[in-house]
C-alpha cells in the first residue's frame, strides 16, 4: 500500500518562522531565564551582591526549619479547601446564573466583582471584618445571640479563615469559568433529558455534571495551584501567624527572604515548585484520564 | 391505542405569532409528516407536541387526555432529535437505557429492552461503544434505540436525517419505513425534504407561514394540490408556471392561453369564471413531451442527460424558464427550438388568490 503522507506535516506553516521571536524573547527572558537563574542561586551563599557555590546546604537547611513541616501541611490544607470550595461553590452559582433567573447579567457581574479587587485590600477588609471582638462579622453574629469564634486570632481557625476569604476573592473566576462550560452544553441533551423524564435533579446529576468536566478540571486545576502558591491573602491577614499557625511554604520563603537569606529563600521557591508539580501533574493526568469523549 | 388530535392550536413568541391555528387529526399508526420550507413553523408544532414549547391557545389530544399542561414524560412520547442529542460520556447501551434507568426500571427489565431495541435495529455489537465512536448512520439508529425502548405511543422525529448523506439518508428512510410496519406506532415526523415526505408518509402536511396549506395522502399532494404553494413545493423538480388569461368556457372545460401558450383545453372548477381572467397555469416538467404539433414552443438553453431522462432548460418567448424532463435520452443542443405538447390532464390551474381550480372528482 502506497504511504499517504498526512497533510499536516507536509503543509507549509501559515506564517514564517521568525514570527514566534518577539513571544519567545519575552518568554526566554521574563521566565526561562529567572527560573534557571533561581535554579542556579539555590545552590549558592548569596547576598545579592556576589555568590559562593555550596551545592545542596540550602535545600538542607531548608528541611531542617522547625515549621517547614507545619508550612507544608497548611500549604495543602489551604489549596484543597480553598480549591475544593471554588469548585462545589463555583459550580452552584454558575447553574444558578445560568438558569432564567432576574437581574441575572448584574448578578453575574456582583459574584465576578471580588476577583477585580486587590488582593492585600481585600486581606486588610477582612481583617478588619474579622476581628474577634469589634469585627462586623462577629458584631453580627452576637446580634444573632451568637458568639462568634476568634477567626484570625484563633490559631486552629486562623488558616481556614483566611481559606474562606480566599474562596469569596477567587469563585468569581470559577464561576465564569463554570457558566461558559454550562452554556456551551447543547440544549438538546436537557430536552432529550426531559422527555426521557429526567426532573430538574436528574439533568443536573446526569447531563450537566459530567458534560461541565472540562470545566471542572481547568477550575481545580487552577485553584488548587493558586492555593499551593498562595502568599499575599495570608501575608496581609495573618503574616502566618498566630505564632506559626497559619504560615504556608511561601509566607515560610518569605520570612527567610527577610531575614537576608537569599539562596536558602531561593531554595525554598525550588522546593515549592517540585511540590506544586509532584500534585498537581498527577491530578491533572488523573483527571483527564477519563475525558474520552468529544 | 393514541391518535392525536389537534384544536385550533396557537404559538406566539411575544407579539410574534409562530403557529396560527392548526386544526388536524392523526389516527393510530398513522405515519405524518409536517413538510415546508425553513420558519413554516413545523418543528415548532412538533415541539408543541412533545411538551419543549408551550402551547399559547387552543387543545393538544393525545389518545384521550387533554396533553396542553401535561409534562414531556407524561405524554406517552419519544422524541429523536435532529442532532441526535446523544450523552457524549455515555455508552450506546446507557444513552438507549437512560429513560428507563429515570423511571426506575428493574435492572433485568430494562437490559431485556435494551437488548431488544438493539437487537430490531441491528445494533447489538456497537452497545459499548461511546457515540464518539459511531458514524453518523450508528448514531442516528442508536437515537432511534433511545426512543423503541420506551415503548411511547406516538414518535416524533426532528429532521432526523438531515446531518446524513445522501446515500445513507435513503438506506435510513426505508428503515424508517420498515420500522413503522414492524411497530405500528404513530409517528409525526418533521422535514423540509418533499421526497422523504413522500416515500415515508401516509398523511403530508403541509405548512407555510404557521398555517397549513393542505393536509393529505402524497400522491394526492402531487395531483391535486390545493394552492400555489403546495404545487410549488411538492414535486420534483418543481412545477413550472404561467400567467394565462381564459379564451373560453365550455361546460366543466375551460381554455386558457398566454404569449408562450397556444392554446390549452383544461377540465377545471369553471363556475366563478368568465372569459378574460387572468389565472395561473401549473405544468409538471414530467407532463411536457416532444410533439411537432405542441403548443409550447421554447429554446433550449441547457441540457442534463441522466440516461434515463433528459433535463432541460427551456427558454420561452416571454424571457420565462421552464423545466422539462423528457423520457429517455436526447441529444439536444443549446439555442435548439423545441416543440412541447402539455398533457393537459394532468395540469392544474390557479385562480388569482392562488387557489386551485380543480374539478371536483
Amino acid at each position: 500500500m502506497a504511504r499517504v503522507q498526512s497533510p499536516a506535516r507536509s503543509r507549509p506553516s501559515t506564517y514564517p518562522g521568525w514570527f514566534f521571536l518577539p513571544a519567545a524573547i519575552i518568554y526566554g527572558v521574563l521566565f526561562l531565564l529567572p527560573t534557571f537563574a533561581s535554579l542556579y542561586f539555590s545552590l549558592t551563599r548569596w547576598t545579592l551582591f556576589n555568590s559562593t557555590f555550596i551545592g545542596l546546604d540550602n535545600f538542607a537547611q531548608f528541611f531542617r526549619e522547625p515549621f517547614l513541616i507545619k508550612g507544608l501541611i497548611n500549604t495543602v490544607i489551604y489549596a484543597v479547601v480553598s480549591s475544593g470550595l471554588k469548585v462545589v461553590l463555583g459550580l452552584l452559582l454558575a447553574v444558578l446564573l445560568t438558569s432564567q433567573i432576574a437581574a441575572r447579567g448584574y448578578l453575574r457581574s456582583v459574584v465576578f466583582f471580588p476577583v477585580l479587587v486587590s488582593t492585600v485590600g481585600v486581606g486588610i477588609t477582612f481583617t478588619v471584618l474579622m476581628h474577634p471582638t469589634q469585627g462586623m462579622i462577629n458584631e453580627g453574629l452576637a446580634m444573632l445571640g451568637i458568639k462568634g469564634p476568634g477567626w484570625l486570632v484563633d490559631p486552629n481557625l486562623a488558616l481556614i479563615s483566611v481559606a474562606l476569604v480566599d474562596v469569596w476573592k477567587g469563585v468569581g473566576l470559577a464561576t465564569v469559568i463554570y457558566i461558559a462550560g454550562i452554556v456551551a452544553i447543547p440544549q438538546d441533551y436537557y430536552e432529550a433529558a426531559r422527555i426521557d423524564g429526567s426532573t430538574p435533579w436528574q439533568s443536573f446529576i446526569y447531563v450537566t455534571l459530567p458534560l461541565c468536566r472540562p470545566a471542572t478540571v481547568t477550575v481545580i486545576t487552577l485553584s488548587f495551584i493558586g492555593g499551593l502558591r498562595t502568599f499575599d491573602l495570608i501575608w496581609a491577614m495573618t503574616r502566618g501567624g498566630p505564632g506559626f499557625a497559619s504560615d504556608t511554604i511561601a509566607s515560610v520563603i518569605y520570612k527567610q527572604y527577610q531575614a537576608g537569606f537569599y539562596g536558602l529563600s531561593t531554595a525554598g521557591n525550588v522546593v515549592l515548585f517540585v511540590l506544586i508539580g509532584v500534585l498537581v501533574v498527577p491530578l491533572t493526568m488523573l483527571l483527564n484520564r477519563k475525558e474520552g469523549h468529544e | 391505542m393514541a391518535g392525536l388530535e389537534l384544536k385550533a392550536l396557537h404559538k406566539t413568541y411575544g407579539q410574534v405569532p409562530v403557529i396560527k391555528g392548526v386544526d388536524l387529526s392523526v389516527s393510530h399508526g398513522e405515519f405524518v409528516v409536517f413538510v415546508g420550507p425553513s420558519g413554516c413553523g413545523k418543528s415548532t408544532l412538533l415541539r408543541m407536541i412533545a411538551g419543549l414549547e408551550d402551547i399559547t391557545s387552543g387543545e393538544l389530544w393525545i389518545g384521550d387526555r387533554l396533553c396542553n399542561a401535561v409534562e414531556p414524560r407524561d405524554r406517552g412520547i419519544a422524541m429523536v432529535f435532529q442532532s441526535y442529542a446523544l450523552y457524549p460520556h455515555m455508552t450506546v447501551y446507557d444513552n438507549v437505557g437512560f429513560g428507563l434507568k429515570l423511571a426506575r426500571t428493574d435492572k433485568a427489565e430494562r437490559d431485556r429492552k435494551i437488548r431488544d431495541a438493539a437487537r430490531i435495529l441491528q445494533m447489538e455489537h456497537l452497545l459499548d461503544r461511546k457515540p464518539s465512536q459511531l458514524s453518523g448512520g450508528q448514531r442516528q439508529r442508536v437515537a432511534i434505540g433511545r426512543a423503541i425502548v420506551r415503548q411511547p405511543e406516538v414518535f416524533l422525529f426532528d429532521e432526523p436525517l438531515s446531518n446524513l448523506d445522501a446515500a445513507l439518508r435513503v438506506d435510513m428512510r426505508m428503515e424508517l419505513a420498515k420500522l413503522h410496519q414492524d411497530l405500528g406506532s404513530t409517528m409525526i415526523y418533521v422535514t423540509h425534504d418533499q421526497v422523504e415526505a413522500m416515500t415515508l408518509a401516509d398523511k403530508i402536511v403541509v405548512l407555510n407561514g404557521g398555517v397549513v396549506q393542505q393536509v393529505g395522502a402524497p400522491i394526492d399532494l402531487y395531483q391535486r394540490p390545493a394552492n400555489l404553494f403546495v404545487a410549488g413545493f411538492i414535486g420534483s423538480p418543481k412545477m413550472n408556471f404561467a400567467e394565462v388569461s381564459v379564451q373560453s368556457i365550455n361546460g366543466g372545460m375551460v381554455t386558457v392561453a398566454s404569449k408562450d401558450i397556444s392554446a390549452v383545453t383544461v377540465a377545471a372548477d369553471t363556475k366563478s369564471l368568465k372569459v378574460g381572467d387572468r389565472l395561473t397555469l401549473g405544468v409538471r416538467p414530467h407532463h411536457l413531451s416532444m410533439d411537432a404539433s405542441g403548443t409550447l414552443v421554447g429554446g433550449v438553453s441547457l441540457v442534463e442527460r441522466l440516461g434515463n431522462e433528459t433535463n432541460v432548460s427551456l427558454r420561452l418567448p416571454s424571457g420565462a424558464t421552464w423545466l422539462v424532463v423528457l423520457d429517455g435520452d436526447h441529444n439536444l443542443r443549446p439555442a435548439q427550438a423545441l416543440q412541447l405538447a402539455i398533457d393537459a390532464e394532468k395540469v392544474v390551474l390557479f385562480d388569482a388568490a392562488g387557489q386551485s381550480l380543480l374539478a371536483a372528482m
